[in-house]
């Protein structure tokens, strides 16, 4: 393993590396890139600028159509990531990637197994999971299950796989996306760690406040082409967004003050009880028309449940829901549709989307069996294409082709497919989930600037999101759930900081009974 | 941004590419045909036969004399009906390996009413169709619903409803439906009103048992073509295989969708049985439809479940059957050859990265050049 490190040259380079995918799409054109080792690279680009496609061809996970990739001094040719871990190079990805019916230890040595003809040795793996985890700091618990631990606890198991396997190089690929401002914090000494301990580490971002914080180096990406490298120090947040989308770019939200009308979304003594999951317990309150209500709250404190309870894809157990008037508790999805809400769900890999369809197809579901698209039962594709091009254009989806299948987009001209399917039905209620997690900044200020759009069109805005800048940035209002209840009602976000909200969402303080239910009308 | 230039010429490219991309699909599958027919000369030179004149029957005996022609046609009509009666389920991703049940059932509808109802020229072929298509769709449906709205495997219930259809056939063929005072084991005959009319009445060659089937089977995949790529409902099918958990977020109902797709495959099925009774033996007969049901599945996988590819598939399938009778009565070699040719084929064209590895390696090429 590891062979043949030349010392000297850069830990792993690419020398005019061009990647055209076998659907003509071209992810990567022409980059030149050198790490030295011991250095906190970071890489950061708007979506679809290449810079996944780039850590695969790292990864051997694709090849380049034309130039070489280096590592360890050396140009290489990675048949698949067994070459690649073989030269010491890890990846962990955005969506991890574990056996989740074994344990930690498990994880960490698969493939490596310890142990004597054939026989996995089950207290040696252990010991060297725990060895591992206290060497880097990265604190695991070897002996639980991968299904049973926390995102952080997955994500730590993933990083000590690739030093078990020796890994010289590590890439990182949106690794704070799905971790606590406390778990990253954590996550970012022990890269450090690593660092100093010789560790070249690829990390790849669309938080350019992370990224200021945690590399030495910054490589931007546009357009599948390297626009240039800066040293981290001479580098501000807003001339890394500037050269990411080639013009100045400011994340504040230009909001006026809500005008809202009567309300829209009136949610009365909900509760759920959830078979796997957070179960909701007694939640009452409303969203106006013309308003953005956001719920703030930690991971998996009852916002998915509430969110897909919403757009009809769970049965409540008990309590009203009302929307524009219509009782929506007992209706399927495509009522729950009819009754003009939209959904941006949190996972759009999961079911925002038909991957392997064209984006035509995915821009549809909802409205393929009326007119202008279908007519006395049949569906025209001409008008699906045209629709498709008109959407396409509208929310500036990156395509060459709307017959384009969406799994050849990246994640943030997905998630655009998504909202401009969700936004151009002209909901009445918009529940916006997760909206922009894994979307750079240039997709991230067009979400924004299409929400706020669409609640001064008059729409009902719920608006649920992990990420309290964004929650703040732009709520009207904000809710806090816990444990699946409301535990604070703010109802001028002005001033609001994310620490204070951060009390609320971690317990330490609550709001009572009648501050939370006060001015709810009753409904009949 | 500066994105329209580079859209501009990503699009050319795009559209170059997928130009490629098919021709690489249909050259592949020539290749795959030489290849496999390549195997089989060897395997036939390696236990010393003739592999020529073996080879000679097999692909120009069917085109020599006309009736030869016929029963390929009246073969090929059968198995294509029977592989579109598949590929519309597999569309939903829904592995039905129904189409036995679905046939028999088809088969014993159309006899029973062609051969008790006497009814008035054109009814007389219209209404036993109909029932056919009944019939099979509603042997669809058992195991549609079933899946959809229990949640049974759909493989288990196919097969085993498929076990006692066939066993019921067999009884009414043996018992109740059996024409009295015959030796041999089969049912009285349709009314000739009732029957297909031979493509040998309309050409003035004999073209053996083949009949205005063929139009009917050619009808129903133009017409399951335009309902998966044309219709809301063929729309909701696709979503269905595609992802169920879209679908369902979209508003379609995805166990409904699925029950369809059985349905719509099971009443084509069911027309496959009446095409046996009605145009090719006029009668039923104990295990009329063969291996044929099982082959569908073959022939829809072979055109990855597009409706106008089955038809190819199952011109050029039948086609190697018809050959590989010749080929036993004209030489010493065995229709076995014919099924290590079919075998290969088959391996090699489900086998899809070969093509993929051909595309991607183009693309490095091309990018090369540049």
């Amino acid at each position: 393993m590891n062979e043949s490190w030349h010392t000297a040259g850069p830990a792993v380079a690419a020398r005019a590396v061009t990647k055209t995918y076998g659907n003509g799409v071209r992810a990567v054109r022409g980059v030149d890139l050198e790490v030295p080792p011991g250095e906190i690279r970071a890489v950061v680009g708007e979506n679809g600028a290449g810079k996944s496609t780039l850590m695969k061809l790292f990864y051997g996970l694709e090849q380049p159509s034309s130039g070489e990739i280096l590592i360890g001094g050396r140009p290489r040719v990675l048949r698949g990531p067994s070459s690649a871990i073989a030269l010491g190079v890890g990846m962990v990805h955005q969506n991890l990637m574990l056996v989740p019916s074994f344990t930690v230890a498990q994880n960490v040595v698969l493939g490596v197994e310890p142990g004597r003809r054939g026989l996995v040795d089950p207290r040696a793996a252990v010991e060297t999971t725990a060895r591992l985890a206290e060497e880097s700091g990265l604190a695991v618990d070897p002996r639980a299950r991968v299904d049973e631990v926390s995102v952080g606890m997955r994500q730590r198991t993933e990083i000590l796989k690739a030093l078990h396997r020796q890994a010289k190089v590590l890439i990182l690929d949106e690794p704070t996306a799905v971790l606590t401002p406390q778990e990253t914090e954590d996550l970012f000494a022990a890269v450090r760690r690593l660092r100093d301990g010789g560790m070249t580490v690829l990390f790849i971002s669309h938080k350019l406040r992370e990224v200021r914080e945690i590399s030495d180096t910054v490589s931007v990406m546009r357009a599948g082409a390297l626009v240039g490298t800066v040293a981290t120090a001479d580098a501000t947040e807003h001339s890394l967004a500037a050269m990411m989308v080639g013009r100045d770019l400011i994340l504040d939200v230009d909001r006026t003050p809500a005008q809202t009308s009567e309300v829209t979304l009136s949610v009365r003594d909900l509760a759920y009880t959830a078979p796997v999951g957070q179960s909701l317990h007694g939640l009452d309150f409303d969203v106006a028309a013309g308003e953005i209500v956001g719920v703030a709250g930690i991971e998996g404190n009852g916002q998915s449940e509430l969110a897909e309870i919403l757009a009809g894809l769970r049965r409540p157990t008990a309590g009203t829901i009302r929307v524009g008037g219509t009782d929506t508790a007992g209706l399927d999805v495509a009522g729950h549709r009819r009754a003009g809400i939209g959904y941006v769900p949190e996972d759009r890999l999961h079911n925002g989307a038909a991957l392997d369809e064209s984006i035509a197809d995915n821009l549809v579901v909802d409205r393929h069996d009326r007119p202008p698209l279908a007519r006395r039962g049949i569906l025209h594709p001409k008008a699906v294409r045209a629709h498709a091009e008109r959407l396409i254009s509208d929310y500036a989806i990156r395509t060459p082709d709307p017959s384009v299948p969406v799994r050849a987009l990246s994640g943030g001209n997905l998630q655009k497919v998504v909202v401009a399917r969700e936004l151009s039905a002209g909901p009445r209620l918009l529940i916006a989930s997760q909206i922009t997690r894994g979307v750079d900044i240039g997709a991230m200020r067009f979400m924004y600037e299409r929400l706020v759009a669409a609640r001064d069109a008059g729409a009902a805005v719920l608006l649920i999101s992990a990420d309290l800048t964004e929650l703040l940035a732009l709520s009207d209002r904000l809710l806090v759930l816990r444990d699946g209840r409301l535990v604070a009602r703010f109802d001028d976000t002005t001033g609001l900081t994310e620490k204070r909200v951060g009390l609320y969402m971690l317990g330490v303080e609550q709001h009572d009974r009648e501050h939370l239910t006060t001015g709810l009308g009753e409904i009949s | 941004m500066t994105a329209t230039l580079i859209e501009s010429e990503d699009r050319r490219e795009y559209r170059t590419t997928r130009r490629r991309d098919l021709a690489v699909d249909l050259s592949m599958t020539l290749a795959t045909i030489l290849a496999a027919l390549a195997i089989g000369f060897l395997v036939m030179l390696a236990t010393g036969k003739d592999p020529i004149a073996a080879y000679e029957a097999l692909l120009t005996g069917p085109m020599e004399r006309s009736f030869r022609v016929g029963r390929w046609l009246e073969d090929a009509t059968t198995l294509t009906l029977l592989g579109l009666s598949v590929a519309i389920p597999f569309r939903a991703r829904q592995i039905s390996l129904g189409a036995e049940s679905q046939v028999y059932a088809g088969a014993l509808a159309a006899a029973v009413v062609a051969i008790l109802l006497p009814l008035p020229p054109v009814v007389a072929v219209i209404v036993p169709l109909v029932a056919a298509a009944a019939a099979g769709a509603g042997m669809g449906f058992v195991p549609g619903a079933m899946k959809a709205r229990l949640g049974a495997n759909e493989i288990v219930a196919t097969l085993m409803l498929n076990a006692i259809v066939v066993r019921v056939y067999d009884y009414l063929v043996n018992g109740p439906l059996r024409q009295t005072g015959s030796s041999a084991v089969h049912s009285e005959r349709i009314h000739p009103d009732s029957a297909l009319t031979p493509l040998t009445d309309w050409f003035g060659i004999p073209l053996g048992r083949s009949n205005i089937g063929l139009g009917l089977m050619l009808l129903t995949a133009v017409a399951l073509w335009l309902l998966i790529t044309r219709t809301p409902l063929g729309y909701r099918i696709r979503m269905t295989g595609s992802n169920p958990d879209f679908a369902e977020y979209g508003g379609i109902r995805v166990p409904r969708a699925i029950e369809w797709s059985f349905v719509i495959g099971g009443a084509v099925a069911g027309l496959a049985g009446a095409h046996l009774v009605l145009g090719v033996y006029g009668r039923l007969e104990p295990g009329m439809a063969g291996s044929l049901a099982f082959e569908g599945i073959v022939v829809a996988l072979l055109a990855r479940n597009n409706p106008l590819v089955v038809v190819v598939a199952g011109l050029f399938y039948s086609y190697l059957r018809a050959g590989g009778d010749i080929m036993e009565q004209q030489t010493d070699v065995g229709t076995e050859i014919v099924v290590v040719i079919q075998a290969v084929i088959v391996l090699l064209v489900t086998a899809q990265a070969l093509p993929d590895l051909l595309k991607r390696r183009l693309a490095r090429k091309q990018v090369g050049a540049r």
